[in-house]
C-alpha cells in the first residue's frame, strides 16, 4: 500500500505541545507510508490542495490526516481525497488535538509520543480499509398510514395534499378515533365534531388516499422503501357500493346492543346492523357479528329482507390485500384505562360512576336535546384515575385530564348553574396556551375544586354515591354525597398500538407508548428510517400537540420520498458466507430485525441495518463482520496502541461510540480538561462492536484497563446496545477472573455528551487502579492467547 | 423509608383512614412532618397513637409509599425517645405481668360459655407454666427494662 501522512499544526493548537517534526519523521518511517508531511492548517485550501497533488504524485491509495477530531473535518477530507479519485472510506484522521494536545499541554514529551501512537494506530487501521460504496434505494410516493383518528386524517390530509398516495387504514368501521366522541374541545370550546366532520369528510373525497376502514394490519415486511403489507379487510356484510345509508336495516333489527366500547359509550343502545354516528366516513352501515341474531342463532336475517338496495350480504369473508408503500406512519392513538382497575370506585357496580368518555356523551345528548340519563343536582369528577398511580403501573400523567374535566365541569355547572359540580384533584395542570385561564374561568363558574385524591366511594341504597376524601388544603376529612360521579380517566396505550409495536419492532418507553429516535430532536421519527410516530400512540396528548405531532411526521416521511432515493451508509453488517452456517443466533439479537435466514445463511438487510454489531458480539463463528469496523481493524488500532508502550507505562484503551462517548472526549479536550495520557481513545459506532474476543487480545497484548463508552440508551441512535456492551464484559471478566487478572480492569459506562467531568474521572481512575494493581504478568497475559469468552 | 420522599401529599392516606375520622390523626401530615424533618410534630404528637395499623393507606397509596410501616418505625423511635403514652405503658405493664394485655374478665368468661367454647382461653390462663417462658422473652428482649424503666 502507498500511504501518505499530513500532520496538522492547527496554528499552534496541535503545534505549541507536540513535536511536530518529529511525528512526521516518525510517521515516514512506518512501512507503507511513502510520503509525511506537515501544514500549518490541513483544511485549508492549501493544505487540501497538497493532500490532492501528492495523491496523483505518488500513486497514494490511502491517507491518513493527523488533527483535529474527525466530526469537525472527516466529511471535509473524505471530500478531498474523492476529488483526487481515491474512495473516501481510504481515509483516517488521527485525532491530536481534542484526544491529545489539548489534553496534554502540561507533558510536551508525552503528548508527542501519544501523538506518533494515534498516527500509527490510523495507519494501522487503515490498511486494512476497504472501497466502499454507498448504495441507494429508490423511493416512491406511498405512505402507509396506520389508524384514523385526527392524527392519522391530518397526517394522511398533509401526505395527499403534497401529491403523495396515502393508504389509511382504520379498524374501526368509521374514521374519527376518540376526537369524534367529544363535545367541545378545551380550552376554546369548539365543537368537536363540527371541526372533525369536514376533516374527515376531505379524506373520504381526496383522489390521493385509499381509505381502508373496518381493516387491520395484519403483516409488514421489507423497509424504507420496499415495504409490503398485508391488509385484513375485515367483512361488514353490506355491500358498500348498494348501501346508501338509508337506515331501514337498522329500524328493523330487533336486536340492542350496549357496549361501553362504542360511539355513544354504552349510554344508548344500537343495532346489530348499525352505523356509527351521523357523520361516520365512510357512511355504510355494518353487521355487528357478535351480537347479530343469524350469527349467533342462525335466525332473522330481517335486515336483508328490508333492505331496499339489496346491499346485506352475510356470506362475505374477509379479504386480504397487499400493498407496497415506501414509508409507513403509526398513528393508532389511545384507549382510555379501564377504571375497573380502580375498585374503590366502584365503577362497573355502581350505576352513576361514569367515565369521562361517558359524560362527554352524555353533554352531547343533553344539547341535542335528548339526554340519556338523569345525571342529578350534585356531580363529582375524580381526576388521576389510571394516572399518576403506581399501584396499576401508570405513574405518568395523563395531560389532558385536568383540562377536560375543567371544560366538562363548567359546561355542567353553565347549563344549569343550580348544579353543585366539584372536581377533586391532586395537582392542576393547566400548562398550555389558555389553559389557565380557561381554569380560572372554570372557577369563575362556579366550580369548587378541591385539593385531595378520593380515598373510596360507597353506593347508598338510593344509589347515591358518598365519596370519602381529605380536602388537603384544610386537613380535614370528609365523606360527600354525590348523584354522579365521573372519573376522569387517563389514556394508555392500546391493543392495537402494542400489536404494530411489536410488528415494525418499534420500542416502547416505560409507560408503554412508543419511543420516539431522540425525545429532543426526532419527536416524531423511529429507530428504523422510514417509520414515524405521531399522536397518542407516543404518549398522551391534547388534539393541537397531536395535529402538530401528525403534521411534523407527514413532513419528516416528505423530506425522505423527496429526495426520490435514499443512501444507505456503507457501515452495515456483512456475512461471510463461507463461515456461516445459518444458525440464527444473530437474527435473535438483531434488535432492528435486519437479519433473516436465506439459503442457509445469514443476511442483511442493509437498509433495515443500524450497524451496531450486535450480531457481531453473539455470532458464535466470527462470520459476520460490521464494514469499516471489522475485528480485524479494530484489533490493528489495539496493536499500535500497544506496541509502542514502554517499561513501567500503562495502556487505558477507551473504546468510544461515535454519537455520544466519542463527541464527549472531544469536549472534554476543547474545554481542556486533564486526563491520563496512558488512555487511548478508539473511535466505533458502538460499544457492542468491542467482542469480548477483542478485549481478551486486548489484554493479551499489553492493555492494563479498557473502558467501553457507550451512549445513555435513551440518546442511542442503538437499541439494546448498552444491555450487550454489559454482557460482552461480564463475559470478559469471567475470563479473567479464571487466568488470575482483576476482572475490575475492563468496565462499560454510560455517557451522555455533556459528562465531562465524569468522563475525566471513568478514565483516571483506571489509570489510577492500574498502577495500584501493577503491571499483569506476561505469562497470565499469554494465557489468554487460548481463552474462549 | 426512602419512599417517603416520593409523597405528593394527595390525602388518599388521610381520606381512607378509619381512624382519622374519629380522631385528629392525619396520615397525610405525619409523612409531610417527616418530609421536612419536623421530628417533634412527629414524635411528640398524641395522633401518631391513633393509627390503628389497618394498612388501608399503604394499600391504596399511588405513590407505593410503606405509610404503615413507617408509623410504626416512627412509634418504635418516639417510644425510645421517651414519648411512650401512659395507657401504653399500662398494657406493657399487664402483658409482662400476666401474659394478656387486657383483665380477663367475668363478662368474658360468660361470653365465651355462651358460644360453647371452654371458658378459659388456651393461653397463660389455662397454662399458667408459660408465664415462665413470657417473662424470659420479655426479660431477653429488653422489653421489661425499656418498660420498668419508663414508668420510673
Amino acid at each position: 500500500m502507498r500511504i501518505g501522512v499530513y500532520v496538522c499544526h492547527c496554528g499552534g493548537n496541535i503545534s505549541e505541545v507536540v513535536d511536530i517534526k518529529e511525528v512526521v519523521s516518525f510517521a515516514g518511517k512506518l512501512p507503507d507510508v511513502v510520503v509525511a508531511r506537515d501544514n500549518e492548517h490541513m483544511c485549508s485550501e492549501i493544505g487540501q490542495q497538497m493532500v490532492i497533488n501528492n495523491i496523483s504524485e505518488h500513486k497514494l491509495d490511502g491517507v491518513v490526516i493527523a488533527a483535529c477530531s474527525p466530526q469537525f473535518h472527516e466529511e471535509t477530507f473524505r471530500q478531498v481525497v474523492s476529488k483526487a479519485g481515491l474512495n473516501p472510506y481510504m481515509f483516517e484522521m488521527a485525532n491530536i488535538r481534542e484526544h491529545c494536545s489539548w489534553v496534554h499541554a502540561s507533558e510536551p514529551k508525552i503528548a508527542t509520543e501519544k501523538a506518533k501512537e494515534l498516527v500509527a494506530m490510523a495507519v494501522a487501521k487503515l490498511k486494512l480499509n476497504e472501497p466502499l460504496v454507498k448504495k441507494s434505494i429508490s423511493l416512491g410516493n406511498r405512505v402507509l398510514i396506520i389508524g384514523g383518528g385526527i392524527a392519522g386524517i391530518q397526517a394522511a390530509l398533509d401526505l395527499a395534499d403534497s401529491g403523495f398516495h396515502v393508504y389509511l387504514v382504520e379498524k374501526e368501521p368509521s374514521i374519527g378515533g376518540h376526537m369524534a366522541q367529544l363535545s367541545r374541545t378545551f380550552p376554546t370550546e369548539d365543537c368537536s365534531a363540527c371541526i372533525l366532520a369536514p376533516k374527515m369528510a376531505d379524506v373520504a373525497a381526496h383522489p390521493n388516499i385509499t381509505l381502508y376502514a373496518y381493516s387491520e394490519v395484519k403483516n409488514v415486511r421489507g423497509y424504507l422503501g420496499n415495504y409490503e403489507v398485508t391488509i385484513v379487510k375485515k367483512p361488514r356484510y353490506v355491500n358498500m357500493d348498494k348501501c346508501i345509508a338509508c337506515g331501514i336495516c337498522a329500524e328493523k333489527c330487533p336486536v340492542k346492543v350496549i357496549d361501553v366500547n362504542d360511539f355513544e359509550a354504552g349510554l344508548i343502545p344500537r343495532k346489530a346492523i348499525y352505523i356509527p354516528h351521523e357523520f361516520a366516513v365512510p357512511h355504510k352501515y355494518v353487521i355487528d357479528e357478535k351480537n347479530c341474531l343469524y350469527f349467533t342463532k342462525g335466525v332473522c336475517r330481517v335486515c336483508e329482507k328490508f333492505c331496499p338496495h339489496k346491499a346485506i350480504e352475510f356470506d362475505q369473508k374477509s379479504v386480504e390485500e397487499t400493498l407496497k408503500v415506501d414509508t409507513i406512519i403509526v398513528a393508532t392513538g389511545y384507549e382510555i384505562f379501564d377504571a375497573r382497575k380502580k375498585e374503590m370506585y366502584g365503577y362497573g357496580r355502581f350505576e352513576n360512576v361514569l367515565t369521562a368518555l361517558q359524560m362527554e356523551r352524555i353533554i352531547v345528548n343533553i344539547v341535542k336535546g335528548n339526554p340519556p340519563r338523569d345525571i342529578g343536582k350534585r356531580i363529582a369528577f375524580i381526576q388521576c384515575v389510571g394516572s399518576r398511580d403506581e399501584q396499576i403501573d401508570r405513574l405518568n400523567c395523563s395531560r389532558v385530564c385536568c383540562m377536560y374535566a375543567i371544560k366538562l365541569s363548567q359546561l355542567l355547572k353553565r347549563m344549569n348553574p343550580e348544579r353543585e359540580v366539584c372536581v377533586f384533584y391532586i395537582d392542576i395542570r393547566a400548562y398550555g396556551k389558555g389553559f389557565e385561564e380557561y381554569y380560572l374561568r372554570a372557577q369563575e363558574t362556579g366550580v369548587r375544586f378541591i385539593r385531595g385524591r378520593v380515598a373510596e366511594i360507597y353506593e347508598k341504597p338510593d344509589k347515591k354515591l358518598v365519596l370519602r376524601v381529605e380536602d388537603t388544603l384544610t386537613g380535614d376529612p370528609y365523606e360527600m354525597e354525590f348523584d354522579t360521579v365521573e372519573l376522569s380517566v387517563g389514556m394508555v396505550p392500546g391493543e392495537g398500538t402494542n400489536k404494530v409495536a411489536e410488528l415494525l419492532k418499534i420500542p416502547k418507553s416505560p409507560d408503554g407508548f412508543l419511543q420516539e429516535a431522540h425525545p429532543k430532536f426526532r419527536p416524531v421519527d423511529t429507530l428504523t428510517d422510514g417509520i414515524f410516530i405521531c399522536g397518542c400512540a407516543q404518549g398522551p396528548k391534547d388534539i393541537p400537540d397531536t395535529v402538530a405531532q401528525a403534521s411534523a411526521a407527514a413532513a419528516r416521511a416528505i423530506r425522505l420520498m423527496n429526495k426520490k432515493k435514499y443512501e444507505i451508509e456503507p457501515t452495515k453488517a456483512m456475512v461471510i458466507e463461507n463461515l456461516c452456517d445459518g444458525c440464527g443466533i444473530c437474527v435473535e439479537h438483531c434488535a432492528a430485525g435486519a437479519i433473516e435466514i436465506s439459503g442457509g445463511v445469514a443476511k442483511v438487510i442493509e437498509a433495515l441495518c443500524r450497524g451496531c454489531g450486535r450480531c457481531v458480539a453473539y455470532c458464535p463463528r466470527e462470520a459476520i463482520v460490521v464494514r469499516h469496523y471489522t475485528p480485524s481493524q479494530i484489533l490493528a488500532e489495539i496493536e499500535a496502541a500497544l506496541s509502542n508502550k514502554q517499561k513501567g507505562e500503562s495502556r487505558v484503551l477507551v473504546f468510544a461510540d461515535y454519537t455520544c462517548t466519542y463527541r464527549l472526549a472531544d469536549s472534554v479536550g476543547t474545554s481542556r480538561m486533564p486526563y491520563t495520557a496512558s488512555a487511548r481513545i478508539i473511535r466505533v459506532p458502538s460499544g457492542a462492536l468491542v467482542t469480548p474476543q477483542l478485549m481478551l487480545k486486548a489484554f493479551e497484548l499489553g492493555a492494563d484497563a479498557i473502558l467501553i463508552g457507550e451512549c445513555e440508551q435513551k440518546s442511542s441512535p442503538f437499541l439494546n446496545s448498552v444491555e450487550c456492551i454489559s454482557d460482552n464484559v461480564e463475559r470478559v471478566r469471567k475470563v479473567l477472573k479464571e487466568k488470575g487478572i482483576e476482572p475490575e480492569r475492563v468496565k462499560y459506562a454510560e455517557f451522555v455528551t455533556v459528562m465531562l467531568s465524569r468522563f475525566v474521572k471513568e478514565v483516571n481512575s483506571l489509570s489510577e487502579l492500574t498502577s495500584r494493581l501493577g503491571e499483569i504478568p506476561a505469562e497470565k497475559r499469554k494465557a489468554l492467547s487460548t481463552a474462549k469468552a | 423509608m426512602k419512599t417517603l420522599y416520593a409523597c405528593i401529599q394527595c390525602g388518599t392516606c388521610s381520606g381512607s383512614c378509619p381512624a382519622g375520622r374519629y380522631t385528629n390523626l392525619r396520615t397525610r401530615l405525619i409523612v409531610r412532618n417527616i418530609q421536612l424533618g419536623l421530628r417533634e410534630n412527629v414524635l411528640g404528637s398524641d395522633d401518631l397513637w391513633a393509627c390503628t395499623t389497618c394498612y388501608t393507606c399503604q394499600e391504596r397509596c399511588p405513590r407505593n409509599i410503606m405509610i404503615t410501616d413507617i408509623v410504626r418505625v416512627a412509634r418504635n423511635i418516639a417510644f425510645e425517645e421517651g414519648h411512650a403514652k401512659k395507657p401504653h405503658l399500662y398494657v406493657a405493664h399487664m402483658f409482662i405481668n400476666t401474659g394478656h394485655s387486657i383483665k380477663f374478665a367475668d363478662e368474658h368468661r360468660k361470653l365465651r360459655e355462651s358460644v360453647n367454647v371452654s371458658s378459659v382461653p388456651p393461653t397463660v390462663l389455662s397454662y399458667p407454666e408459660a408465664m415462665e417462658e413470657i417473662s424470659k422473652l420479655t426479660e431477653l428482649s429488653g422489653f421489661k427494662k425499656k418498660v420498668l424503666e419508663r414508668e420510673g
